[in-house]
């Protein structure tokens, strides 16, 4: 006699609390040269870096949004729809947030859009990440722009040619002392690399050595399962990408609109960072 | 010992793989002619030295699972180069990324070895101060073809009659001047430190050439019911939106090397640098129309140039020689006001001329008359024909032959 037992699977929803603070500095390019900044920060202390969230399909996020600046500030998540608001300088926004399918999300300051999101507040909400999940904030700025939109002035995006391009606001070689942006792995490990571009100019990242396969796209749905190097990214658009290294070695990882592996006009101190697989 | 031998021969046989050889000069005094006539200093990969390094760069073509082995050979003095080979997932060795593999000095050699893996399409191009160096011309196509080396898209894929490569790159032309050309190298440093000016581009190219240079030289001549196989490529630094004629009901099959997980059926391909996408066409009906391609600059989305590439289906030739006649020929086709036919009769002969269009409706009047033996000319006017594909056929009576013509 076969016995088929039925199997249910219970999952246990957590409430994950987060405050993020909105915090305006200064910006230290890769060359050394300064531009004015803002981004989400985990304390009242500014940093390039935004806050990075990673939380499981069935967590609900409970996030409490400080505005630390000086002017009001808004606050949405991409690809929702009921979440938009603003916060006044000094105040306090409260948000809950929860997403029943692995997914990346961006969250950003939508108020004079592109503006604001542009100045650096914008980061991402993973979900359904695993112990070697890796987060790629990419970005884009020209430095005059960052001073003339911070000192209140108007830009037209027509003619924006940026001249530095960070991942987690770090440029080459700075990222690959991010531990949060440099896979480190062993042949055959699942590796998810959650990767938003939060800038205003396109990208088009490309792996060395490794195939990777799309598992979530914000823009395409009709792209998951396919197994790609190449990973064209547009702005406001996110993947998640699974790498399951077949060979050992370090690998660059990069744009391939190899203008954006400059820094400051200079070769290659842009978006270029290694894997490295052991 | 004569069946150990045996054994032995038998076990070197089949461990025995295919291998191809590849040989490539690094070039960085070459010379392209652009299409307003000028010629531009450009770097490059040639397959000789009396030979300006063509752009793209050779192509390099192995069947899947052969041993493919590079001898890259530098001689371009003050610069180093290296090939690193996109796409391909070769180990880091072979990587050709400076820092993390090896790079080629000035009148050396380097070694490059790769299994050649998933059928597809990929790339090759120098990772020396790349952002200059693929603007240069240090870029070319690799085709990994299935194991048999079929007309097949992959190892069990699609099959198909025949095959053009789309290979997508712009040319600043600021950026061929020697003051950016001659740039220092310091290999002392991880990096090589290069300034980089601002990206204006001014030539939008596919394979190698823009505007006018493409006519006649890069288009789509094939036949109604082939399946037709596009390989586009994009190594430089616009995206490009591959746009095809509805007519030709174009079918996204793979990119990047692997066949995608769903068939996308869609005119329009988006190509950005670094990728590639096959694309299969094919039409029951002539074609006679253009495929765009369409340059948007990465910083702002702005349209930047559009290049054309003509596409010319046809209904198939019936090619029967017909007793009396040869060197049958139309001229000029495509026409426009009349079409000159000419051929040669062996013994005097009666035919009839037909015009018809290609759903078989006649178009002009029938023309019958008897031929002398000699060489014989045919004037049609086609002033009055709307433009598109027709089909001219003579017949004796007993047997008919066909050619095709194109009314512009």
């Amino acid at each position: 006699m076969v016995c088929v037992l039925g199997i249910q699977t219970i999952f246990f929803a957590n409430s994950i609390t987060k405050t993020i603070y909105i915090n305006a500095g200064q910006s230290t390019c890769v060359d050394g040269k300064q531009m004015a900044y803002k981004a989400f920060n985990p304390t009242a202390v500014f940093e390039e870096r935004n806050v990075q969230v990673s939380m499981e399909v069935t967590d609900t996020l409970l996030l409490q949004v400080i505005n630390n600046d000086s002017v009001e500030h808004g606050f949405d998540v991409k690809w929702t729809v009921g979440l938009r608001d603003t916060v006044q300088a000094g105040d306090t926004l409260n948000v809950v947030f929860s997403s029943t399918d692995l997914g990346i999300f961006i969250y950003y300051d939508h108020l004079s859009y592109p503006n604001n999101a542009y100045m650096g507040l914008a980061g991402i909400i993973a979900v359904g990440t695993n112990s070697n999940t890796y987060f790629w904030n990419i970005k884009d700025h020209e430095l005059a722009w960052n001073d003339s939109i911070g000192a209140g002035g108007v830009v037209d995006w027509l003619n924006y040619y940026p001249d530095y391009f960070t991942i987690n606001g770090l440029s080459n070689p700075n990222i690959n002392s991010d531990t949060t942006a440099r896979v480190e792995g062993f042949v055959g490990d699942t590796i998810l690399i959650y990767m938003a571009n939060t800038g205003q100019a396109e990208h088009s990242i490309h792996f060395h050595g490794y195939h990777c396969e799309i598992l979530s796209s914000s823009m395409n749905a009709g792209h998951v399962g396919r197994i790609k190097d190449t990973f064209p990214i547009k702005r406001m658009e996110g993947y998640v990408l699974q790498l399951v290294p077949h060979q050992i070695g370090e690998y660059p990882v990069h744009d391939h609109n190899l203008l954006s592996i400059t820094g400051g006009g200079l070769y290659p101190f842009g978006m270029f960072l290694t894997i490295l697989i052991q | 010992m004569r069946g150990l031998i045996a054994i032995l021969f038998f076990v070197v046989f089949v461990g025995a793989e295919a291998q191809t050889n590849v040989f490539l000069i690094g070039r960085t005094l070459g010379e392209k002619i652009i299409a307003n006539g000028d010629t531009l200093r450009v770097y490059g990969f040639a397959p000789n030295l009396s030979t300006h390094p063509p752009i793209p760069a050779p192509l390099i073509e192995a069947n899947q699972g052969d041993s493919v082995h590079i001898d890259f050979w530098n001689v371009s003095q003050l610069h180093h180069h290296t090939i690193h080979l996109h796409g391909l997932d070769v180990d880091q060795a072979n990587d050709g990324v400076p820092m993390l593999s090896f790079d080629v000095d000035h009148m050396e050699h380097g070694w490059y070895h790769f299994k050649a893996p998933h059928a597809g399409t990929y790339l090759y191009h120098c990772h020396v101060g790349s952002t200059l160096h693929l603007q240069a011309g240090m870029y070319g196509p690799v085709i990994i073809r299935p194991s048999d080396g079929s007309n097949t898209t992959w190892d069990g894929g699609y099959a198909f009659d025949t095959e053009t490569m789309l290979f997508m790159s712009e040319f600043d032309t600021f950026w061929h001047t020697d003051s950016i050309l001659d740039h220092e190298h310091d290999n002392s440093a991880v990096h090589d430190s290069l300034p980089v000016p601002k990206y204006n581009p001014d030539y939008f190219l596919i394979n190698g050439l823009s505007d006018h240079q493409l006519e006649d030289t890069i288009e789509l001549n094939s036949k109604t019911d082939y399946v037709n196989y596009f390989r586009l490529v994009n190594i430089g630094y616009c995206s490009n939106k591959v746009v095809f004629p509805a007519s030709l009901n174009a079918q996204v099959i793979d990119s990047d090397g692997r066949p995608l997980p769903v068939v996308d059926l869609t005119d329009t391909v988006e190509v950005y640098p670094g990728e590639r996408y096959g694309v299969l066409v094919e039409s029951s009906v002539p074609v006679l129309d253009s495929i765009e391609v369409h340059y948007f600059g990465m910083m702002t989305g702005a349209a930047e140039n559009v290049q054309y590439v003509k596409v010319d289906i046809r209904v198939p030739d019936q090619v029967v020689e017909l007793p009396n006649i040869s060197g049958l020929t139309l001229a000029p086709n495509p026409t426009d006001l009349e079409l000159k036919v000419a051929f040669d009769v062996q013994n005097e002969v009666e035919l009839a001329i037909r015009v018809v269009g290609v759903d078989g409706r006649l178009v002009l009047s029938e023309y019958s008359r008897t031929f002398p033996s000699g060489h014989q000319m045919v004037i049609i006017d086609t002033s009055l024909l709307p433009g598109g594909q027709y089909v001219i056929s003579f017949t004796d009576g007993n047997t008919v032959t066909s050619k095709s013509f194109i009314k512009r």
